[in-house]
C-alpha cells in the first residue's frame, strides 16, 4: 500500500541573524492511510516545525512532502490553499477558536471556506461536534466554555471536512490530566471511527505509549521509537 | 517553539522562488507585463483623445462636458485595463504597474508636445514645458492609481487562478474584528443620524422663528405665533433629547453596578476604527459644504448675469446691420435658439438735477426683451414697456410705489424714507420738471435705470433725467455732445452691483435716432435652450447665416474672467479639501494594520484551515471599505443638514461687500456623488497595504509567536 504521506530528506533551517539554525536534518518517515502515531522528543527540538511542514504550512529548506505521492510543494497557491482545507487538519496547543464565534460557527469554518452553503456547512459542524460529545454547547463562545471543551470544538473544526490527516500539536498540553486522558481517548476513537490517519504531538509519555506506533524526534531526524 | 519572527524573511523568499509548477504564467516575465501594460494604456490616452476630437465635433455639449466624458472614459479604461492586467499576470503586481505607467508618462510627455492640442486651462496651446511635465505626471500618476484598483480587484475576484467573487465568510471576519453588531450599529446609527438631524432642525427652527419675528413686527400687537409643525418639532426634539439623556443614565448606573474586574475590555483598534469613522466623515462633510456654497456663489452670479445679459451675441464685422429685421426670423428658425432681440449699445453720461454719472446705454425692443433675459421680471417700479410708450409715464405729481417680491426684500424703513424723500424733493423743487411745458413732457422717451443708478441720481420713476452722449455734432468751435432728456420709465434691480449701477435701457428707435444711426444695430441677443451648449449653438447660427462677416459671443466668454477665477478656486478648494479626505484614509490605513498586527494569529489559523490569500485580503479590504462606507455616509448626511441649515438659518453677509444678502448654497446631487466617489476610493486604497500585506502572511507566522 502506497503511503498517504510521505517526507523525503527533509531540512529546515532558521537564521537567526547571522547563524544557521537546523532544525530538520534530512528527515524521513511514511505514513499509512488511516495510521496513527504519537510523536515525541524533548522541547525545541522541531516537532511543531515538522507538523508545519508535514501539513504544508511551512516549506521545507530542502526535500519533499509527498502525498498520495503527489509533490505538495509543487502545487500553487491555490491548489494548497484547497489542499489544506480538505486533506489536512490541524489542533494546536492553543485552541485557536475564532474568540467571537459560537462554538458551531467555529466547527462551520471549514465548511465555508470551502464556500459550502451556511446549511450545509452547520449540518456538518453539527454532526462532527456531536461526535466530539458537545451537541449541548452549539451556541457557546469559546469564552464560555470549558478548556477541554475548547479543544473538543478545535478538533471538530479540524475534522469537519474529514480530511485524509490530521495534525496534532500537543492538544492536551494545556489540560489537567484527566481532561488530556479525555482528548486522547477521542483522538484514537475519531481514528478508529473515521479512518484519518493522525500524528500527535505529545509530551505525555504514557499517552505516547497507547498509540499504535510512535515516532520520536531527535537530531534532526524521525525515527520509530 | 521559540523561533524569532525576523527568521521568516529568508523562508519567504524561498516561497517565492517556488515554480509555479508548469502553468503558463508572466510571474516571472515582468517585461511582457510592463510591455502589455504599456500598451493598454496608450490605447486608453488614444480613447481619450479621439473622443474629445468626435465629442467637439459631432455634439453640442460643452467644453467642460466633454472633457468630463473623454477623461471618464478614460479613466474607466485604466480601471479595466488593470483589471484585464491582473489576470494576465495572474495577480496584482503594482511595481510592473508602475513601470509602464513611468513609460506612460514619458511618452505622454513627448506626445503632448509633438500634438500641441488645446491646454486644458486657457484657449491656447500647450507650449511651456512646465506644463508639459505637469500633464505627464498627472496621466503618469493617474494610469498607476486606476490600474492598481482596477488591478486589485482583479486580485480580489481570484485573478490568481481562483475566480471567486463571494465574500461570506469573510465579511463576518471582518465585522468582529470593527466589533459590528446590533449594539455598535446602533450607536453607529445615532451617532450619524443625531447631529444631522439636530441641524436641519435648528435650520428649521430659525427660519420658523424668523418668520414669526416678521409677523409680529408686522402685526400690531406683537404676538406670540405658533404653528402646529413648529410646536411637533420642538416636542419631537424635547423626547429624543429626554430619551438620550435617560438611556445614558440608564447605561452609566449598569456600568457602575459592574465589578471592577468585570469591565468590557475594548481593544485599541475599536477606538481607532471609531476615529477612522470620524476622520472620514469630517473631511466629507467639510467638502460637500465647501464645495456647495461655492457652487451657490457660481450659480448666483449666472443667475444674476443671464438674468440681465442673453447667452450669446450675435454680431457683425462692420457697421452695417440694417438687413436685422430679414435675418431675424432665419436665426429663430435655428434649432436650439429660443429667443431673439435686437440691441443697440453705447456709452452715455446721465445727468439728473447736478449729479452726473457715467453709464451704459442699450437700446432694446421692451418687445422680445423677455425672450432673451429677464429684463421684464427685474422691473421692481414702473413698467418696461412705457419705454415704448412714454405717454403713460405718470406724472411727479405722484409716487410710484414699488412691486414685485425683488422689491420686498428692499423693503424696509430705509426704503420708505428714500420714497419719502423723493416725493418731498419733488414739492420743494418743482422747477426740475416745469422747464417744459406738459405736452412736451408727455412725449419725451422713457429709460429705465438700475436700483443703484436711482439711489445715485436720485431719480424715480416720472423723473426727467438727461443722457449726454460724447459723440456729438461738429461745430465752428468743435465737436459739442448731444444731450436729450428722457423720463424714467422703470427702475430695475438685478443683484449685480454693477448691473444696477451702470445699465440703462431706452427704445430702439430712440436709440437709433439719439446716436443717428439709420436703420442700424449693433446686434442680435440670442438666448439658447441649452446655456451650456452656447457656444456650439452659437456657431450654428453663424454657419446658418452663412459665416463671415456674422460672428456671435457666448455669455462665458463675455464674462469670461469671472467664471474661470471662480472654476478655479472651486478646484483648488476641492483638491485642498480632498486631501483632508487623503488624511483621514491614513488612519484607516494604520488602523488596518493595527488590526493585521493584532489578527496576526488569527489569519495564520484561517490560512491553515484553507482560507486564500485572496480571501484574507478580501476581510481587510471590506473592513476598510466598511469604514470608508460609514464614514462617507455620516459625512454626506452632516454635509447635507449644514447646507439646509445655511439655506435655511440664512447666514448674512456684508451687502457692501458681497451684494448678496445671504450666504448662498446649492446642492448638487452629481457633486455628492463625486465626494462620495472621491472618499470611496481613496478608503479603498488604504485597504490594499494592509490587507495585501496580511494576504501575504504565512501561515505559520502567527503560529510560532506563542
Amino acid at each position: 500500500m502506497a503511503p498517504l504521506v510521505e517526507a523525503r530528506g527533509l531540512h529546515k533551517s532558521y537564521w537567526l541573524g547571522e547563524k544557521e539554525i537546523h532544525v530538520l536534518r534530512g528527515a524521513s518517515f511514511a505514513l499509512g492511510a488511516g495510521e496513527m502515531a504519537s510523536l515525541v522528543g524533548p522541547s525545541g527540538v522541531g516537532k511543531s516545525t515538522f507538523l508545519h511542514v508535514i501539513g504544508t504550512l511551512d516549506p521545507p529548506t530542502e526535500g519533499q512532502v509527498l502525498f498520495d505521492g503527489r509533490d505538495a510543494f509543487g502545487m500553487t497557491e491555490e491548489e494548497l490553499a484547497s489542499f489544506r482545507n480538505r486533506s489536512v487538519g490541524f489542533v494546536f496547543q492553543f485552541h485557536y477558536l475564532l474568540p467571537e464565534f459560537t462554538a458551531l460557527q467555529n466547527a462551520s469554518m471549514p465548511g465555508l471556506i470551502n464556500r459550502l452553503s451556511r446549511e450545509q456547512a452547520e449540518a456538518q459542524a453539527r454532526e462532527m461536534l456531536e461526535i466530539v460529545g458537545l451537541s449541548q454547547r452549539l451556541e457557546h463562545k469559546p469564552g464560555e466554555l470549558s478548556g477541554g471543551e475548547q479543544q473538543r470544538v478545535a478538533l471538530a473544526r479540524a475534522l469537519v471536512l474529514k480530511p485524509r490527516l490530521l495534525l496534532a500539536d500537543e492538544p492536551t498540553g494545556n489540560l489537567d490530566e484527566a481532561t488530556g486522558e479525555g482528548i486522547h481517548q477521542l483522538l484514537v476513537e475519531l481514528n478508529q471511527r473515521l479512518g484519518i490517519a493522525a500524528i500527535v504531538v505529545t509530551h505525555n509519555p504514557r499517552l505516547a505509549e497507547r498509540m499504535p506506533r510512535r515516532l520520536r524526534l531527535s537530531e534532526g531526524l524521525v525515527v520509530d521509537a | 517553539m521559540n523561533y524569532p519572527t525576523t527568521a521568516t524573511s529568508r523562508v519567504d523568499a524561498a516561497e517565492e522562488r517556488r515554480p509555479a509548477n508548469g502553468k503558463p504564467s508572466l510571474r516571472r516575465r515582468p517585461a511582457v507585463l510592463i510591455a502589455a501594460a504599456f500598451v493598454l494604456f496608450s490605447a486608453g490616452a488614444g480613447l481619450q483623445y479621439a473622443l474629445a476630437i468626435w465629442l467637439g465635433s459631432a455634439t453640442t455639449f460643452s467644453r467642460d462636458a466633454q472633457l468630463a466624458i473623454s477623461f471618464g472614459a478614460e479613466a474607466i479604461w485604466f480601471l479595466l485595463a488593470g483589471f484585464a492586467l491582473s489576470f494576465i499576470g495572474r495577480g496584482y503586481r503594482p511595481l510592473e504597474h508602475l513601470a509602464a505607467s513611468l513609460a506612460f508618462g514619458v511618452a505622454t510627455f513627448f506626445l503632448l508636445r509633438a500634438l500641441k492640442p488645446p491646454s486644458f486651462s486657457y484657449d491656447r496651446f500647450l507650449a511651456s514645458t512646465g506644463e508639459l511635465v505637469v500633464w505627464a505626471l498627472c496621466a503618469s500618476a493617474a494610469s498607476w492609481l486606476l490600474a492598481m484598483w482596477g488591478a486589485s480587484f482583479g486580485m480580489l475576484i481570484g485573478a490568481n487562478g481562483h475566480v471567486d467573487p463571494r465574500i461570506r465568510y469573510e465579511w463576518e471576519i471582518a465585522r468582529t474584528h470593527l466589533r459590528l453588531n446590533r449594539r455598535s450599529a446602533r450607536i453607529l446609527l445615532l451617532a450619524g443620524a443625531l447631529p444631522p438631524l439636530a441641524l436641519w432642525w435648528g435650520g428649521e427652527l430659525a427660519a420658523s422663528w424668523d418668520q414669526m419675528r416678521r409677523a409680529s413686527a408686522a402685526a400690531v400687537a406683537p404676538a406670540l405665533h405658533v404653528t402646529p409643525k413648529q410646536l411637533l418639532l420642538v416636542a419631537a426634539a424635547v423626547v429624543i433629547v429626554l430619551a438620550l439623556i435617560l438611556r445614558f443614565v440608564k447605561a452609566r448606573a449598569e456600568l457602575a453596578r459592574l465589578h471592577p474586574g468585570q469591565r468590557r475590555k475594548r481593544p485599541a483598534t475599536v477606538v481607532m476604527t471609531g476615529i477612522s469613522i470620524a476622520g472620514v466623515s469630517v473631511g466629507v462633510w467639510a467638502l460637500t459644504v465647501v464645495l456647495s456654497v461655492m457652487s451657490g456663489f457660481e450659480a448666483d452670479l449666472k443667475r444674476k448675469i443671464l438674468g440681465t445679459n442673453s447667452h450669446a451675441l450675435l454680431m457683425k464685422y462692420s457697421t452695417d446691420f440694417s438687413e436685422w429685421k430679414s435675418i431675424l426670423p432665419k436665426v429663430s428658425a435655428v434649432p436650439g435658439v429660443a429667443g431673439v432681440s435686437p440691441f443697440i449699445l453705447n456709452e452715455v453720461i446721465l445727468s439728473h438735477g447736478q449729479t452726473v454719472t457715467g453709464a451704459e446705454l442699450k437700446g432694446i425692443d421692451p418687445a422680445t426683451a423677455g425672450s432673451v433675459s429677464d429684463l421684464p421680471k427685474q422691473v421692481i417700479a414702473g413698467d418696461l414697456h412705457w419705454i415704448a410708450a412714454p405717454q403713460d409715464i405718470p406724472g411727479t405729481d405722484r409716487v410710484v410705489e414699488p412691486k414685485g417680491e425683488a422689491s420686498q426684500k428692499l423693503g424696509g424703513p430705509d426704503y420708505d424714507q428714500y420714497l419719502e424723500d423723493t416725493l418731498k424733493r419733488r414739492q420743494l423743487h418743482p422747477e426740475e420738471t416745469k422747464k417744459l411745458d406738459p405736452e412736451a413732457l408727455r412725449n419725451l422717451g422713457g429709460v429705465c435705470i438700475g436700483k443703484e443708478m436711482s439711489h445715485q441720481l436720485r431719480a424715480w420713476v416720472g423723473d426727467v433725467v438727461n443722457v449726454l452722449t460724447p459723440l456729438g455734432e461738429m461745430t465752428p468751435t468743435g465737436p459739442v455732445p448731444r444731450s436729450r432728456p428722457f423720463r424714467v420709465a422703470c427702475i430695475l434691480y438685478s443683484g449685480m452691483y454693477e448691473y444696477d449701477s451702470k445699465f440703462v435701457y431706452i427704445g430702439i428707435p430712440e436709440a437709433q435716432r439719439f446716436f443717428r444711426m439709420g436703420d442700424n444695430i449693433v446686434g442680435l441677443e440670442l438666448k439658447f435652450v441649452d446655456v451650456d451648449a452656447a457656444r456650439a449653438l452659437g456657431r450654428r447660427v453663424v454657419a446658418t447665416l452663412g459665416g463671415f462677416p456674422y460672428r456671435t459671443k457666448d455669455w462665458a466668454e463675455l464674462n469670461r474672467n469671472l467664471f474661470s477665477a471662480l472654476k478655479l478656486e472651486k478646484l483648488a478648494m476641492a483638491i485642498i479639501l480632498t486631501f483632508i479626505v487623503l488624511v483621514a484614509c491614513f488612519n484607516i490605513l494604520s488602523t488596518l494594520i493595527m488590526l493585521v498586527l493584532e489578527k496576526t494569529k488569527e489569519i495564520s489559523i484561517l490560512k491553515s484551515m484553507g482560507a486564500r490569500d485572496a480571501s484574507v485580503m478580501k476581510i481587510f479590504v471590506v473592513e476598510g471599505l466598511t469604514i470608508g462606507t460609514v464614514g462617507t455616509a455620516m459625512g454626506l448626511l452632516m454635509g447635507l443638514a449644514s447646507c439646509s441649515f445655511i439655506e435655511k438659518f440664512g447666514l448674512q453677509l456684508d451687502p457692501d461687500v458681497y451684494y448678496i444678502s445671504n450666504l448662498p448654497v446649492n446642492v448638487d446631487g452629481g457633486q455628492f456623488l463625486m465626494v462620495a466617489a472621491i472618499s470611496l476610493a481613496l478608503s479603498y486604497l488604504a485597504t490594499l497595504y494592509p490587507a495585501t500585506k496580511a494576504s501575504r502572511l504565512s501561515p505559520v507566522d502567527g503560529l510560532r509567536e506563542e
